[in-house]
């Protein structure tokens, strides 16, 4: 009808793009993936865990401390705190149940509710901007594009995430355990691994990671109670693409999402939003298990 | 880089458990309760999800004009109530609360609304039920263009708009335009009906007032998008002069963010933020940029009249920040009921709605009256330029414009388009 994006132009700044779509994607969804790797509960309060990460960095950084980086841990490290505490007080008590992974889901949804409800009574319906570190309130040049450097700074924050991640769990001890408990619980459990406590540690690293994510997130977007509806849905998509429970599978379809999404955007505009759950069903049909997944381990 | 799969469960599991946690995702929904003495009104807007904030805002409005009316004598000696309920901005659960409202509430008449797909979907069904509703805030041409004008307008007898339009957004727009030295222009919208109408009915008041302008490009994210560097990067790369917005809520000020760290404001000469002086401000201060052009539905400071003075003074005191648009509409809508019902010596609906027909009003937003045509107010078009108030510490629109036109201006700046004006 109109002579509307007929020449798309796609290079390396959409490149960088993608990077930084994909870098924010993995920070959501890793925490979700080694929750359920290890676990296996599928935590529906994941996105409100990183949208609370949101808000108690802009509350540290608003009321406790005017330190952006402070800000950010100790935002994520409440989070993981919530979380534990729901661990153990809800979670935990339906490990043994037949139908667990359903009562997990609705008690993890409940709080969904719980969580959502508690932030618009503490801080109102109303969005929040925070602003980035003013070491990184800079703009940096890419390809005749303009880049925030604090946008940059993400895409190293979750290499580094991931490959903490990686070293944690192939190269510690405790990552040893994780491994093991995953693999078989029982058989953990009698050589001596105190599995309730590993998993309540599990749950705290999983939720510090979607309030390190959103804390991250916060001088990128706006913070509003429906941030964390936004972000389950891509979280859930990068861990079937990626394959469950896959740490690595995380970070590569979190990348790959991203640039899809990035790429598609200039050919398809809106449409790119179908991108992500199109590339879901492709890896669903051909590797069920997903990109990094293997069947029934 | 070595394999770890911690998984013990299949994705059989997972899929199961996740189509369980959607379908709940789904549940939710409240109830209030009523009296039956005196006046009552259902008011029916957004109260949870993304847009609760228009909820909010609308319900500060509608309380302040209850304790005013009511310290006043009342409607007719009697003291006027208000019912809310949640839309949660969803075509059924409207439908399902309004309905509650008219059998077991006993309402008089309704007013409200936010969303422009849901004022079109339930339009039908109050005039169904015969009974009046005053729409606040939804801003689609086809709620008030009459049913038969064209394929999805649904305007008729019951329903009523006191707040201004799409229509006369972009009419403004139009004219915004024709003052500035721009010539390509694009959109970055939201990807649903009101961000498509902005953008259809930019293009035709712009070709219908005979402005120099191309469109270069078009860009439409989904709503609550929490990265539009894909979309910044999209409309940068068309390298247009201008571009008209009309992103809301935590989108507008997601974007803005975003816009502002990739160059935006130095690439683009002229951003036109449609409705962006409004309910969407952030709690925290300035998201939009001076200069920036912005349209609302009201300001707090034109019309200078009396009763928009006392309206932002009163509302100041009781709220300690600047009546938003939504807010305004709310407490008009009360005053409107108020006006008519004493008009009328009564509530019955059909009589309501034939004194509403025409009627004269002046609020906070200035003078207007019904089109006996449309049933839509014949409110002013407002853009101005962003500029910070530090007496206010927050945005405000400065210099700032109201462009009136009749409902025939408005026809004859549409030219050769097809689009009904709903005005």
């Amino acid at each position: 009808m109109y002579p509307i994006n007929v020449f798309p132009l796609v290079g390396l700044s959409d490149v960088v793009v993608g990077l930084s779509l994909g870098s924010r994607l993995f920070l959501i969804a890793v925490g979700l993936s080694l929750i359920f790797g290890v676990l296996g509960v599928l935590n529906f309060a994941h996105g409100a865990f990183y949208m609370l990460g949101a808000y108690f960095a802009l509350s540290v950084a608003t009321n406790v401390v005017d330190n952006f980086w402070l800000a950010v841990l100790l935002g994520a490290l409440a989070v993981g705190v919530v979380g534990a505490a729901i661990e153990v007080a809800t979670i935990r008590p339906l490990y043994e149940r037949l139908e667990s992974d359903l009562d997990q889901l609705i008690v993890t949804f409940g709080f969904v509710l719980v969580i959502h409800e508690a932030v618009r009574y503490r801080w109102g319906s109303q969005s929040y901007r925070t602003d980035a570190p003013a070491i990184l309130d800079f703009t940096v040049q890419i390809a005749g594009s303009q880049f925030r450097a604090y946008r940059l700074f993400v895409i190293v924050a979750a290499v580094a995430v991931m490959i903490g991640l990686w070293l944690f769990i192939t190269k510690t001890y405790f990552g040893s355990l994780v491994r093991g408990t995953s693999s078989d619980r029982e058989m953990a459990s009698m050589l001596g691994v105190d599995v309730p406590r590993l998993y309540t540690a599990v749950f705290f690293a999983g939720s510090f990671l979607a309030g390190l994510g959103g804390a991250l997130a916060a001088p990128i977007q706006s913070i509003s109670p429906a941030l964390g509806d936004q972000v389950i849905i891509d979280a859930f998509i990068i861990v079937v693409i990626g394959g469950l429970g896959s740490l690595s599978g995380a970070f590569v379809g979190a990348m790959v999402v991203g640039m899809m999404q990035s790429f598609a955007t200039q050919f398809l505009g809106s449409g790119n939003m179908a991108v992500p759950f199109a590339a879901m069903v492709v890896v669903l049909l051909f590797k069920p298990e997903g990109l990094f997944g293997g069947i029934g381990e | 880089m070595k394999q770890r799969n911690l998984t013990r469960y299949d994705r059989r599991t997972f899929l199961k458990t996740a189509t369980v946690g959607a379908g709940l995702a789904s549940v939710a929904g409240c109830l209030g309760g009523g009296g039956d003495s005196g006046v009552t009104l259902g008011a029916m807007y957004i109260r949870s999800g993304f847009a609760s904030l228009y909820g909010e805002e609308a319900e500060r409005g509608f309380e302040l004009a209850v304790d005013e009316i009511n310290d006043d004598g009342g409607i007719d000696g009697e003291d006027v109530e208000v019912i809310v309920r949640d839309t949660e901005g969803d075509a059924q659960t409207a439908n399902r609360q309004m309905t509650s409202l008219i059998e077991e509430e006993n309402v008089d008449g309704l007013f409200g609304l936010d969303s422009s797909g849901v004022a079109q979907a339930i339009a039908p069904q109050v005039a169904q039920n015969r009974i009046p509703l005053m729409v606040t805030h939804a801003a689609t041409p086809f709620l008030t263009s009459p049913e038969g004008e064209h394929e999805n307008s649904v305007g008729n007898d019951y329903v009523f708009r006191c707040s201004n339009t799409v229509t006369h957004d972009m009419y403004g727009a139009a004219r915004v335009v024709s003052e500035l030295d721009g010539t390509e222009w694009a959109t970055l919208g939201p990807d649903y009906a009101f961000g498509e109408e902005t953008w259809d009915y930019f293009r035709a008041f712009n070709e219908g007032m005979g402005n120099d302008v191309e469109f270069v490009a078009e860009q439409f994210s989904p709503l609550e998008t929490n990265d539009f560097s894909p979309y910044i990067s999209s409309i940068l790369d068309a390298e247009p002069d201008g571009v008209i917005t009309p992103l809301w809520g935590a989108d507008l000020t997601t974007f803005l963010g975003q816009a502002e760290g990739s160059g935006w404001f130095d690439q683009i000469d002229h951003t036109l933020v449609s409705v962006g002086m409004g309910t969407d401000l952030p709690a925290d201060g300035d998201p939009i940029p001076e200069g920036t052009h912005a349209s609302t539905r009201y300001d707090p400071f034109v019309p200078d009249t009396e009763e928009n003075q006392t309206f932002r003074e009163t509302y100041v005191e009781e709220y300690d920040t600047l009546p938003t648009y939504n807010a305004e509409g709310a407490y008009r809508a009360l005053y409107l009921y108020r006006q008519a019902i004493e008009e009328a010596g009564g509530t019955d609906a059909d009589d309501l709605i034939e004194t509403f027909s025409g009627m004269q009003h002046t609020g906070p937003v200035g003078e207007y009256e019904f089109n006996e045509e449309t049933n839509q107010a014949t409110v002013a078009s407002i853009w101005g330029e962003v500029s910070y108030s530090d007496e206010w510490g927050s945005n405000r629109l400065e210099p700032v414009e109201r462009y009136e036109a009749s409902p025939e201006e408005i026809e004859d700046a549409l030219g050769d388009s097809d689009l009904p004006t709903g005005v």
